[in-house]
């Protein structure tokens, strides 16, 4: 789990940064890039001692100067789902992709026609067939 | 290659730059040693009490703040008494 | 990268990592990355009494910004191949790339680059491997 993985499934969501300086800033993720430089809406941000606050629109920090990021710990799973889900989806669009080429190529030396429309489907069917 | 790989899903201590000492489970990690550690907790150690920790969730640390990262030896750790534990906070990295 | 050669030629050997906020940490040096960050084995903090923090930890990864010193055994290092070495990286124009895992051999491939101009040094140094 990369840590910049992290941090782009946490758009929309609340968090707190802490900057090398000691400010933290609490706010919602709008978005992030591969320097880790941010912007977060409705932010409040507080001093350093912990005396002063303000509350912020909009706000950009470079991520040069972040010394840490708190996120909700739901996010660690919702990533993770999010990952599975991804590679699932992505190994079954593969694999229909391998055997429908697959009887493609098998097919064409017997029937020495490409543009046999009437074909495609059995040759499909093969494909699939040995797939499954 | 010196890696974190084998860190992955394993307990950790991080030391960081202002010297606070940070356990939890490293989730990932990247070539700039930025790491994600779920279920973190912050060790603040005195001399006149026992060590507190802070409960701090999941925490996205940058590399650059980072000074050490030791595996835990989860038995040893469950051994100490961390309230019996006097010692001063760590000193932070001066340049 | 020639300090890079050299820590790569120190894995298993025990060193002693002082940082740069005091902690000292004594372990086997396991293995050594680009940015001269380091991984020890079965290390043990110098004034453990001071700093109990790190008791359960047998092995760590220290960054290398946040490193003072390394204290190497001498008996592992060749100063005078470390000195040649160094020289030679002065009088070469272009920065060495490191392709082999020892000094000797990084040596090597530079005189076999360098050999019009470093002929002098290029007889020492095979009068050394005799």
């Amino acid at each position: 789990m990369l840590p910049l993985s992290l941090l782009n499934a946490a758009q929309n969501k609340p968090m707190l940064v802490e900057l090398k300086n000691g400010e933290t800033f609490n706010g919602h993720l709008i978005n992030c890039d591969n320097f880790m430089n941010i912007t977060l809406r409705e932010v409040y941000q507080t001093s350093a001692e912990g005396d002063r606050f303000w509350k912020l629109k909009e706000c950009y920090i470079r991520g040069s100067t972040i010394k840490y990021l708190r996120v909700p710990d739901t996010l660690l799973d919702a990533v993770k789902e999010e990952q599975n889900r991804a590679r699932e989806a992505g190994r079954s669009a593969r694999g229909a992709h391998v055997s429908g080429a697959g009887a493609r190529g098998r097919g064409m030396p017997t029937r020495g026609g490409r543009g046999m429309v009437r074909g495609a489907p059995a040759r499909g069917g093969r494909g699939r067939g040995r797939g499954a | 290659m010196a890696s974190l790989q084998g860190y992955v899903d394993h307990r950790v201590l991080l030391i960081l730059q202002d010297g606070r000492a940070i356990v939890g489970v490293m989730a990932g990690f990247d070539q700039k040693s930025n790491v994600v550690l779920s279920d973190s907790k912050e060790r603040v150690y005195s001399m006149d009490e026992g060590v507190e920790e802070i409960p701090l969730g999941l925490y996205l640390v940058k590399g650059d703040q980072i000074v050490l990262i030791g595996e835990l030896d989860d038995a040893v750790d469950q051994s100490v008494d961390l309230s019996t534990v006097r010692a001063e906070p760590l000193p932070p990295i001066r340049y | 990268m020639l300090i890079f050669s050299v820590f790569k030629t120190l894995t298993d050997q025990q060193v002693t990592v002082e940082l740069k906020n005091d902690l000292s940490i004594t372990g086997v040096l396991k293995s050594v990355d680009q940015f001269l960050n380091i991984r020890l084995d079965s290390i043990k903090v110098l004034d453990e009494a001071r700093h109990p923090h790190m008791m359960a930890v047998k092995n760590c990864f220290i960054r290398g910004s946040v490193v003072r010193y390394v204290q190497l055994p001498a008996e592992h290092v060749d100063t005078q191949l470390l000195e040649d070495a160094t020289r030679r990286g002065r009088c070469t124009a272009k920065t060495m790339t490191v392709t082999k895992t020892t000094i000797a051999l990084t040596v090597l491939s530079d005189l076999w680059r360098d050999a019009q101009s470093c002929i002098p040094t290029l007889y020492s140094t095979i009068q050394v491997f005799h």
